[in-house]
């Protein structure tokens, strides 16, 4: 009840302010005015009764203040003064503001930016309804741990025996060519099991969602439904609501357009835009071919809807003992396990390492940004001291000179916040455009509201993290010295802030030591990288990807192939074409089960090998040293001997200490030679190893059979062109088109681009890094000049004096310079010894260098030594300028 | 902040409302000047801090203030004791002696063992 009564008639004072102090000012002159009376009547002179009554009176101004804090809720009357103050401050020292205010600007923007990528990427919740719920079903190889995507059969079984989902549902991505009004073209196509949409929790925006039964062919008919993207709605049928019912051609297959979605639907979230959704009914036809009746095709990636109430442990142990079920049921199949992810964790996948990095890198160039600012601060304050003994001693309380202070850095905070905001949202968009190109919702990155509260956030503690003890060492200021002592010379309280200064200097170069030992190392891996022997040569290569067009038997596949690398002679500068089911680099990679000759083995316990396909000339297009043996030539095909060519790793693996010419392997696919049991191939060549998976990604054993003898319908070609590869472009799709007019070539890019894509992501990480390490030991130096110009500046009289007395400019110069140096020597010890507990985070993104590379270590604390001795040098060489007469006259 | 009054605060409360009782509406000059006079000067009050205490009063409902004429004809504020803080003074002294009382007992051996100090020196 008191509380609420003194609460009530402080808030009330608030708006009578101008009445109360009228009130109080009376009241007080007629307290003085009474007592002087009393004291006239006791018989003193009047000039000792007005003394004796103030002085038993005490501090009218002090009274007055208190009863105003008593009065009102002092906060908020304060806070309104504090900030007409601080500007009128900020108005005086403009360039202390201003370099304030940048740094500010640049360290919140930094951060900010940052955590825009980190919250779009990483935080930021999926956009359905159910994304809470919705979990990545791998389906891994138990052996091996690799692995992730289910056959169908093997995710029906898991869809019907389990109790822990609510649903599961199946996609594969594939790419599908409309052949429509115009020049066939290549649209992003995702084939998914009818339930899916329900699962996500959304319904198409015009139309209908698919229904259950047509993930079947004998549902659908001749014709599968499809439902479109929005974006292609607009772009292709001008938004038109008649579209439902349109029959599209998209490849070999008719099409109703039965629904669009909702703008900005995306599923699966990725990069490349999805254009139309497709049912799993294509994949169920083709009989005992069909890749829905083959258990050992793993090729859907498998999302799952938990119950509310079911935890992911459980759901994932009951998956598992689903899996032991089936591995007995199918032992011709390699045993394999279920792990479940949360989709959002899953999409994020090894991009969370880095992002945190760079957060914790930016991170630290905010903590040097608030022990910069902490640094001016403190020597505004020293400069200060006048002004807040004259306050102290007209009756502010130490409390309120505190506040002062700290509402002062709040704004500065606040106001380089702002700046910093508008600095994150350029950013934001560099970053963009800079990062590497794969990563799955980053285009979302933007500066909205929840990074609005960040960024306020951030500046808030920025404020009070630059404030707090600038603050606290000013309020406890010793009047008496501070008024008597003119605020020049140094005096008793400036060694405890000289001392707060030097440890901000010395933790500003710890972590700016630390951001350079990190970058040192990232750099270091990254020059690894690009230094490494991919086993290929991607200069000078152009390639596409082609399908095989709509319509064509599979027998005429190879020879199709065959006619469009013959025509790619016609290209200028061209010495050498080629075609591949799969490129080094492009991740699509097609794993086989491999038997060794003389080591029958049971399906289910066949070790694994990379699987390739190519035409002749291949590895001499893609500059692939042939080891021994010879390349594949015309005259291998279905009539001919079965052949393979393996790479050094699988010889060496398999066939030790011999040459595995004239061997013989059997990889588990052979689609050339029909039904059956794929044939064993003799081995007549060895390839060098291909880096498939990227530089720092050791070569896996691996097969390559003839395109003759194993039609596939889609294709890498790649062609060597000496002079102009990018020129080439343009006759390439010509020649293809004239030779077939349903068979876009798409994905069309140069194995150059390709291999600076896979190293896109670690120089991504190094430039920014490298950035972020500049600026950190920019701000460093700045401090430790700050510091040492500061002490030479208190020590002009003290140095006048050693130099009257005979020191000449070397010593002085040495003497400031090792004060400097002395900082900076300490703060490079303690980030060493702070980064030899954490450089551990950094090694799942090391290649070629270790993390506790003793060079690197002693790199970047000599680099950040060179900085600090320059940044002590100015101040030191000033220092020696000193004219002992002036100084001395001076005081 | 450690200045006199915060030390003194509840002390303080307590006395101007004693004084209040005994004394009736007064304003501030008389307040701080009974005071003074009670403790027989041995309190070294500055007589502002009265105002800060009285505004405390007042904002509890404790005390009522109004405008009023002096014995010397001058405009002056008086307050008096309201309802409530005539109960709450019971209450007060209640609270004041019990804290007398544990003061107390900190303190008097203390005091016997400065007597045996001083006795051993």
């Amino acid at each position: 009840m008191d509380l609420i009564r003194i609460l009530l008639s402080r808030f009330f004072a608030l708006f009578r302010a101008k009445r109360l102090d009228a009130d109080l000012d009376e009241e007080l002159r007629a307290h003085i005015e009474l007592a002087v009376e009393e004291n006239l009547k006791r018989g003193m002179p009047a000039q000792a009764a007005r003394t004796q009554a103030l002085r038993s009176f005490g501090g009218v101004t002090q009274t007055r203040e208190r009863y105003r804090t008593q009065r009102e809720i002092p906060l908020l009357e304060m806070l309104a003064q504090n900030i007409r103050f601080g500007l009128r401050q900020m108005r005086r020292a403009p360039g202390f503001a201003l370099v304030a205010l940048l740094t500010l600007a640049l360290g919140i923007g930094a951060t900010t930016a940052i955590f825009s990528v980190v919250d779009a990427v990483m935080l930021k919740p999926l956009p359905f309804p159910t994304a809470a719920r919705l979990v990545q079903v791998g389906s891994l190889i138990a052996a091996t741990g690799k692995g992730g995507s289910a056959s169908y059969l093997d995710f029906a079984d898991l869809r019907d025996e389990n109790h822990a989902f609510d649903g599961m549902a199946a996609f594969r991505t594939g790419g599908l060519i409309w052949i429509g009004p115009h020049e066939p073209v290549r649209l992003e196509g995702v084939a998914v099991s009818a339930n899916l949409f329900s699962l996500l929790g959304t319904t198409p925006a015009l139309g209908r969602s698919f229904r259950p039964e047509e993930d079947s062919p004998a549902a659908t008919g001749g014709t599968d439904p499809v439902i479109l993207s929005y974006g292609l709605w607009q772009r292709e049928f001008s938004s038109d609501a008649s579209v439902l019912g349109r029959t599209l051609q998209l490849g070999n297959q008719a099409y109703t357009v039965v629904g669009v979605m909702p703008k900005g639907f995306q599923f699966p979230i990725q990069a490349e835009p999805t254009e139309l959704w497709t049912t799993l009914a294509i994949d169920a036809r083709g009989g005992a071919n069909a890749l829905t009746v083959q258990r050992g095709a793993h090729y859907l990636d498998v999302v799952g809807l938990l119950k509310p109430s079911v935890p992911i442990q459980s759901a994932e142990a009951e998956m598992a003992a689903i899996a032991a079920s089936l591995n007995k049921l199918h032992p011709e199949n390699r045993a394999r396990t279920i792990r479940l992810t949360p989709l959002l964790q899953s999409l994020v996948g090894d991009l969370g390492a880095p992002l945190l990095i760079l957060m914790g890198a930016v991170g630290c160039v905010l903590l040097i940004v608030c022990a910069n600012i902490a640094n001016l601060m403190l020597a505004r304050a020293t400069a200060r001291r006048m002004e807040i003994a004259m306050r102290i001693a007209l009756g502010a309380s130490r409390g309120r000179v505190l506040c002062q202070l700290l509402t002062e850095s709040l704004m500065l905070g606040l106001i380089g916040g702002g700046l910093g905001i508008a600095v994150a949202a350029g950013l934001v968009r560099v970053l963009v455009r800079i990062m590497p190109v794969d990563i799955p919702r980053l285009n979302d990155a933007a500066v909205d509201i929840r990074l609005l509260f960040f960024a306020i956030l951030v500046s808030l503690l920025a404020g009070i993290l630059s404030g707090l003890f600038p603050a606290l060492q000013a309020s406890k200021l010793s009047l008496t010295g501070s008024l008597q002592k003119s605020g020049r010379t140094s005096g008793g309280e400036d060694k405890g802030s000289n001392r707060l200064r030097s440890s901000l200097v010395v933790s500003e170069v710890a972590l700016a030591v630390t951001l350079l030992l990190g970058t040192g190392l990232l750099l270091q891996s990254f020059l690894h990288l690009t230094k490494v022997n991919p086993g290929f040569n991607p200069n000078h290569v152009l390639t596409y990807q082609l399908d095989a067009p709509a319509g064509m038997q599979s027998d005429q596949i190879p020879g199709f192939y065959r006619e469009v690398v013959a025509r790619m002679t016609a290209l200028p500068g061209m010495t050498s074409a080629s075609a591949a089911a799969a490129l080094p680099l492009t991740g699509d990679h097609v794993r086989s089960s491999i038997e060794i000759e003389g080591q029958p083995t049971p399906l289910g316990s066949r070790s694994q090998a990379d699987f390739n396909i190519v035409e002749p000339e291949f590895f001499r297009t893609v500059g692939t040293t042939l080891v021994s043996g010879r390349d594949f030539t015309p005259r291998d095909n279905v009539k001919s001997t079965p052949v393979v060519i393996v790479n050094r790793a699988l010889a060496g693996l398999y066939f030790p200490n011999q040459s595995p010419i004239g061997k013989h392997v059997r990889p588990g696919i052979g689609n050339g030679y029909g039904p059956g049991e794929p044939p064993m191939r003799e081995i007549v060549g060895v390839i060098e190893d291909i880096k498939q998976s990227g530089p720092g990604v050791e070569a896996e054993p691996e097969v390559y059979v003839p395109f003759a003898q194993c039609p596939w319908d889609s294709v890498f070609i790649a062609v060597h062109i000496a002079t102009d590869p990018e020129g080439a472009v343009s006759a390439a799709r010509r020649q293809v088109t004239s030779l077939n007019k349903n068979a876009p070539i798409y994905h069309v890019k140069t194995l150059d681009q390709y291999f600076s894509d896979s190293v896109a992501e670690p120089r991504f990480i190094s430039l920014l890094l490298s950035s972020f390490a500049t600026l950190s030991v920019l701000l460093a130096c700045l401090g430790i000049y700050g510091v040492v110009s500061y002490s030479v500046l208190q020590r002009t009289h003290e140095i006048g004096i050693r130099m009257a007395l005979g020191a000449d400019s070397g010593r002085v110069v040495r003497a400031v310079l090792s004060k400097g140096m002395v900082l900076a020597l300490i703060g490079v010890t303690i980030g060493l010894a702070g980064s030899f507990a954490l450089v551990h985070v950094l090694s799942s993104l090391l290649f070629g260098v270790r993390a506790t590379d003793p060079l690197t270590f002693a790199g970047a604390a000599f680099a950040l030594l060179c900085f600090a001795a320059l940044a002590s040098y100015i101040p030191a060489r000033r220092a020696a300028a000193v004219n002992p007469m002036t100084a001395l006259r001076n005081d | 902040m450690g200045d006199k009054s915060d030390v003194l605060q509840g002390t303080l409360d307590l006395m101007v409302l004693k004084t209040l009782e005994a004394m009736g509406p007064l304003h501030g000059y008389g307040v701080a000047r009974r005071i003074e006079q009670v403790s027989g000067n041995t309190l070294s009050l500055n007589q502002g801090t009265i105002y800060p205490a009285l505004l405390r009063l007042e904002q509890r409902k404790w005390i009522k203030s109004a405008w009023g004429v002096s014995e010397s004809n001058r405009r002056a504020k008086f307050y008096s004791l309201s309802l409530l803080g005539r109960k709450q003074i019971t209450e007060e002294i209640e609270n004041w002696e019990r804290i007398a009382t544990t003061m107390a007992r900190f303190l008097e051996p203390a005091k016997y063992e400065c007597a045996i100090q001083r006795y051993e020196s």
